[in-house]
């Protein structure tokens, strides 16, 4: 198992619904997409780099041989992959405390789903979907999402200030360069290991 | 399109695993074994190929009783899982797979149903094709930046740091000189290696070097 690599953790669930139910979430979906400000909380969250929604209907399931036994499936199925930084619980709890609404739209179409408050029934629904992953790569592991936001406002900053401060004379250069610390020093701050997470 | 947000695209495969009663060990747990091996650094296979923010393989033994009055059911088949978070389109993503991770690649998928090996690149991309599933809601926070400009963009904030610590205090004309320097090395300096281990010796710790 290797959920974790360095301060982003991959979680896999699968849940199963009724097949009459699969156009109802496929449109909650669409209105998300499409209805600017509905995904606003997603956003705000701010420690979800990637997240996506699978819908996998019960007759989808890849079959590239005669060989291979046809599957007999009764659900259609909604598997979630996310890339989060910090630990499960944190996750569960930051999800359920602001995205309530959001995720109950999302999975109440699943089978036995508690919705997402309370937070205990929430996890305990969440554990028993959820399956490990086997190995998990990240191009920035010792980065949040937060500091990648932070980093390319402080590297446009640079680029910016360069351009700008080009023929200052040196006082002028002075007090330019105070208002840019001034600019970038809360996007300032090192990425590193991340603390252990659960 | 659902697969894609912003510059990102999202793929998700599901390639069936190989059943076979008389291998000693499962197709699945050889998959496992496998990828235990394999190195989350920068000599990743997906470090190699380059344009992967983040990436996940993994066996999925079955689906899931939620409890009564649900309906039980399993899989007739175990699933290889491919869940990739990269830049740019897909044909040219998985071809590159093809080329620059082909011992990885072929060491996973040759447990798998319907692997046509990757002697034929094109043959590789239609049977990857056939086992995508399309992605149904996709989110990416940073869905504008490649992975390089990333990395880069990290690289820049950390020796920032370094360089205003560095330079604290001096007369504004020093800074001016120093500041020069410090855009002309990060302009200059050579592309950060994906997954990446940083070391004091990185490539922008020489502003702070040559003003400390």
């Amino acid at each position: 198992m290797t959920n974790i690599n360095g301060k982003t953790y991959a979680m896999n669930a699968i849940t199963p619904m009724k097949t009459w139910k699969t156009p109802l979430l496929r449109l909650v979906f669409f209105l998300l997409g499409h209805v600017p400000g509905l995904g606003n909380d997603l956003v705000n969250l701010s420690f979800i780099h990637f997240a996506r929604w699978v819908i996998v209907p019960r007759d989808a399931f890849p079959r590239l041989a005669e060989s291979q036994p046809e599957e007999h499936l009764h659900y259609d199925y909604l598997l979630f992959f996310s890339n989060f930084n910090g630990t499960w619980n944190q996750y569960i709890d930051a999800f359920s405390d602001v995205l309530s609404q959001g995720l109950n739209a999302i999975w109440i179409w699943s089978e036995k789903f508690p919705r997402a408050r309370p937070v205990t029934l929430f996890k305990q629904y969440i554990a028993l979907v959820q399956f490990d992953t086997d190995y998990y790569y990240t191009a920035y592991p010792r980065a949040t999402t937060n500091d990648v936001k932070a980093a390319h406002r402080v590297s446009a900053a640079v680029e910016e200030f360069a351009r700008e401060s080009q023929g200052m004379s040196p006082s002028d250069f002075g007090g330019a360069y105070v208002r840019f610390l001034t600019k970038v020093q809360k996007d300032l701050g090192s990425t590193g290991i991340g603390p252990v997470g659960t | 399109m659902p697969n894609q947000s912003g510059s990102i695209y999202g793929l998700t495969i599901l390639s069936p695993i190989i059943i076979d009663p008389k291998d000693l060990v499962c197709h699945a747990t050889a998959i496992r074994d496998f990828l235990a091996t394999l190195p989350h650094d920068h000599n990743s296979p997906f470090a190699k190929v380059s344009s992967t923010h983040m990436a996940r393989l993994v066996v999925m033994d079955d689906v899931v009783f939620v409890g009564t009055p649900a309906r039980e059911e399993h899989l007739e088949s175990r699933y290889l899982v491919f869940e990739t978070n990269f830049d740019g389109d897909l044909d040219t993503y998985l071809l590159s797979m093809a080329r620059d991770a082909a011992h990885e690649v072929d060491s996973v998928w040759r447990h798998c149903v319907g692997y046509p090996g990757l002697r034929d690149p094109g043959a590789f991309v239609e049977y990857m094709k056939k086992c995508q599933i399309n992605t149904t809601f996709f989110f990416a926070d940073v869905n504008n930046k490649t992975v390089q400009q990333t990395l880069r963009a990290l690289k820049v904030q950390a020796s920032l740091a370094d360089f205003i610590a560095a330079n604290q205090g001096l007369p504004a004309a020093e800074i001016q000189a120093a500041f020069r320097e410090f855009v002309e090395s990060v302009r200059s300096a050579p592309d950060p290696l994906p997954a990446e281990t940083p070391t004091d010796d990185g490539p922008y710790k020489m502003a702070r070097k040559q003003h400390a």
